[in-house]
């Protein structure tokens, strides 16, 4: 009989990374085979359909609005994407109890944690590529053949000055496609990295898929809405003191939400701060660490 | 204290995630006012914007698909268009221009819709309307779209466009050349402002009564600048201004108007703006 | 915060000790519903899995074997006594490195082929690429399922999932093996030859430690078994010993003349306290019938 001791004198790291990209790789190759990404021809048919608007309007304002609305929808695709396949991963697991055999590996607990979640966010940034990259098409095939019909319109009649007409142009490009709408897809990466750690940790507790995707959602609402919202509802109640210590409780349990959603100002042209970028790169840092240790402290001792 | 016992973890997790709160809370309020300044955040809709929005309508604006929204109802706000439902539009546009109250093509559309279209339609195709009342409508549509442009200058400062559009309202509904001199005035030196507002700041103001001492300095100001400026109406226009003035003669420009080539007329169909009337 | 079930562990070498799962006055106690009542699973359990054996748990559905191998496994925690692999703390990560286990019917990704399965969890082991391919390949052959290493596990029957389970626990070269019904609704094709496989184990040096509820399979590759109902050891030994009727011979004769069967006869009369209990012909089980009709050719290596 050979003996074991060689194997149980193996090093164990706190943490491996090795491990972890293991099942974030796993995770990336079962969210792509459960055809998950069938979602992006819904999301290419609609960039087409919203391409084809047509009204009555300037080139400008049709423009930015096929801009708001495909950038609009990759926001919405993309946080509803984190968490639909975030509650879909430890649920399932249990479920199906493939998280016995896992766990019976020598993998830690908060490897398994870390590893759904950049399998979930690899699939998330692919995604998010893929949908930029498709507005990004679009947009700018609408960008050239308006300003082709403004130039041949405005040079037509010779009415304009080469400055008029470059004023013209400009404007239509301000509204078009600009490197800046980089960072907007960056700003919708952090709202469903975000929302995608707040799963996780809402999954290590919940007995269903369904359950999670459901309750996570409405923090997600919530989440978004509660600074809107907290206005709305004092003004109505007057200022009740129920309703103020309500939206304080609120605004302490959950994330708040639109503070991501500054990628709306970006689509509307206005500039973004590369340190402003940085400070919120930070703060999703910060929702990912400490919600992942809650999810750990949830996890860490859960039976199966 | 068995129920603590047993909810140890409970009570961690709701500690932690009541300490992460109270944590991020004043950076947050902090980034959130360094946002709204960068004007990348928007400031809450009003709750009057929120209380007229239709359920579906507020539960997506609160749900953060504000964009996708105001974009909706817009393309919604046309059928009242197509249907000449201007009190509808009217409406809806202010709830598009709450929920996006920085993009100024929202503001230019309403103003645009109520300040011409609206004025327009009661003025000459409400034939089944009392003389009064389409007067007093003409009126009330006038002041909502000067209402509405003011609003929109209030959010958006340097907007161009937006008092292009009340200029237009000013001068070609309400014949009003003092105030339509004073919105060309707020544009001089904003980004986006056509080059022709220049001399059109200085051909009101010749028409406001009172205004013509300043506006012969400012025409004559213009002449002097070259011949770039030396077109029709601005010789027509100081020459108008002489006239009222008393200028004596040997300080009065010459009478030759300059030679022009016959220039097509602007689209009747294209309003200053660029915005096309279908 | 109640104790994790994962030990750090310490960068000190392991004593390897003689037994590879001990279990020491293991209770384990559930919190049902909200107003917090409680059910004993497992009730104050003993016992020791010698390294080298196989040892069977057994007993009815309820009476605490699975509870009791999650602990050994670190997939659960005792809320008294303690469970040892190989003289580590089963929460310890470490004790993971030589252990594998098949769990009751279990499910992997069905996204991913049987070689992609065994790779995956050969990843998590931390092996190295060229000895996981070889193992990959070497254990896919030993389980019999070569020709469908490339099919993904959504297409396989219950019997190759059985089998492709058996060889994910395998993968790391674990000294024990823990198997939990390991032929939980499997065929008895399937199940003999499941049989086999852990008696190759045992064969190669393998501790095995197993569950179930099926009498006959445990009687057929037990070393010892443990009988355990309502939570607590009931009867444990090795198994001769166990099923032994102490007062009781039995003999098979092949070919046995009429007259000889006469003569022993009389001998047992002759013998005064001797009685004769049961005399015919033997009976093959039911389980060898089938296979014997069935056979493995119309199944063609697939279960």
């Amino acid at each position: 009989m050979s003996q074991p001791s060689a194997s149980l004198n193996r090093k164990a790291p706190l943490l491996s990374l090795r491990t972890v990209w293991t099942i974030a790789r796993g995770t990336l190759t079962q969210l792509i085979r459960m055809r998950t990404f069938y979602f992006l021809l819904a999301f290419a048919g609609l960039v087409v359909a919203i391409g084809n608007f047509n009204i009555p309007e300037t080139p400008a304002k049709e423009l930015s609005m096929i801009k708001k609305v495909s950038f609009g929808t990759m926001d919405l695709f993309a946080w509803l994407f984190a968490i639909v396949s975030t509650a879909l991963l430890i649920p399932r697991d249990l479920e199906d109890r493939t998280l016995y055999t896992i766990l019976s590996k020598p993998v830690r607990r908060v490897e398994y944690l870390l590893g759904k979640l950049f399998g979930v966010l690899i699939v998330v940034g692919i995604s998010l590529t893929v949908m930029y990259l498709l507005c990004g098409f679009m947009i700018s095939f609408r960008e050239s053949v308006y300003i082709a019909e403004e130039l041949a319109a405005m040079e037509k009649d010779g009415r304009y000055s080469n400055k008029e007409i470059r004023d013209q142009i400009a404007l239509i490009s301000k509204h078009g496609m600009r490197p800046e709408l980089g960072i907007a897809v960056i700003a919708s990466f952090l709202k469903a990295a975000v929302i995608a750690v707040v799963t996780i940790f809402l999954s290590t507790f919940a007995s269903s898929s369904l359950f999670t995707i459901i309750i996570s959602i409405l923090i997600f609402l919530i989440g978004h809405a509660h600074n809107m919202a907290s206005s709305f509802w004092l003004h109505q109640s007057d200022g009740s003191m129920f309703v103020q210590q309500l939206v304080k409780v609120v605004k302490i349990l959950i994330p708040d939400f639109q503070l991501f959603s500054f990628s709306e100002g970006i689509v509307l042209g206005e500039v973004v701060p590369y340190a402003l970028v940085g400070q919120m790169f930070l703060l999703t840092a910060g929702y990912i660490i400490v919600f992942l240790l809650l999810s750990l402290l949830v996890f860490a001792d859960k039976e199966f | 204290m068995s129920f603590f016992r047993q909810n140890r973890k409970l009570l961690l997790v709701l500690l932690g995630l009541v300490a992460f709160g109270v944590l991020r809370a004043p950076w947050e309020n902090r980034l959130r006012e360094q946002l709204v300044k960068q004007r990348l955040l928007l400031p809450p809709p009003g709750h009057t914007a929120l209380q007229q929005m239709s359920q579906s309508a507020l539960m997506g604006t609160l749900g953060g698909l504000r964009s996708l929204v105001a974009t909706y109802l817009s393309l919604d706000a046309f059928g009242d268009f197509g249907e000449k439902n201007w009190d509808e539009l009217q409406r809806k546009y202010r709830i598009i221009c709450n929920l996006e109250p920085r993009d100024e093509t929202h503001w230019v559309s309403v103003v645009w819709h109520i300040g011409i279209n609206a004025t327009a339609h009661v003025q000459y195709y409400s034939e089944e309307m009392p003389k009064y009342e389409r007067e007093r409508r003409f009126q009330q549509y006038c002041s909502e779209a000067i209402k509405l442009a003011e609003d929109g200058i209030k959010q958006n400062p340097k907007s161009a466009p937006i008092r292009l559009q009340l200029a237009e309202v000013y001068r070609e509904k309400l014949k009003d050349p003092c105030n339509t001199a004073r919105v060309y005035k707020d544009m001089l030196g904003l980004e986006g402002t056509p080059g022709y507002i220049t001399r059109f700041y200085g051909y009101f103001l010749a028409d406001c009564p009172g205004k013509e001492k300043e506006a012969y300095a400012y025409l004559m100001r213009l002449f002097q600048m070259g011949e770039k400026h030396h077109l029709p109406t601005l010789f027509v226009k100081i020459k108008e201004l002489e006239e009222k003035l008393n200028v004596p003669f040997p300080r009065r420009i010459k009478t030759d108007e300059p030679e022009r080539p016959d220039k097509p007329k602007k689209p009747s169909n294209v309003l200053p703006g660029g915005i096309v009337v279908p | 915060m109640s104790e994790v079930l994962e030990k750090n562990p310490t960068e000190e070498p392991v004593e390897t000790s003689p037994l590879a799962v001990e279990v020491n006055n293991l209770t384990k106690v559930f919190s049902t519903g909200i107003r917090g009542d409680h059910v004993v699973a497992v009730d104050n359990l003993s016992f020791e899995v010698k390294a080298g054996e196989v040892y069977g748990l057994i007993g009815p559905n309820g009476s605490g074997k699975s509870t009791s191998m999650k602990v050994v496994l670190g997939l659960m925690q005792a809320s008294k006594g303690e469970a040892k692999v190989f003289g580590l703390d089963s929460g310890d990560i470490r004790a993971r490195n030589v252990t594998g286990f098949l769990p009751e019917n279990p499910y992997f990704y069905k996204h991913l082929s049987g070689a992609e399965t065994l790779q995956f969890y050969g990843k998590l082991c931390g092996m190295k690429r060229k000895d996981l391919k070889e193992r990959t390949a070497e254990l896919l052959e030993m389980v019999g399922l070569e020709h469908a290493a490339k099919r993904r596990l959504g297409g396989y029957s219950k019997g190759m999932l059985q089998r492709i389970g058996l060889a994910q626990a395998l993968i790391q070269r674990p000294k024990l093996v823990i198997l939990d019904e390991p032929t939980a609704g499997v065929d008895p094709v399937g199940s003999r030859e499941i049989r086999d496989l852990i008696l190759k184990l045992r064969d190669d040096g393998i501790t095995i430690f197993l569950c179930s509820h099926l009498l006959e399979q445990v009687q057929e590759v037990c070393d010892r078994v443990g009988i355990i109902f309502e939570g607590r050891m009931r009867r444990e030994g090795p198994l001769d010993e166990l099923i032994a009727i102490e007062n009781q011979t039995a003999m098979t004769l092949e070919n046995a003349s009429p007259e000889l069967l006469e003569k022993i006869n009389e001998l047992i009369k002759a013998e005064e306290s001797t009685k004769l209990v049961e005399q015919g012909h033997p009976r093959t089980t039911l389980e060898r019938m089938f296979i014997k009709i069935v056979g493995r050719k119309q199944d063609g290596g697939k279960s």
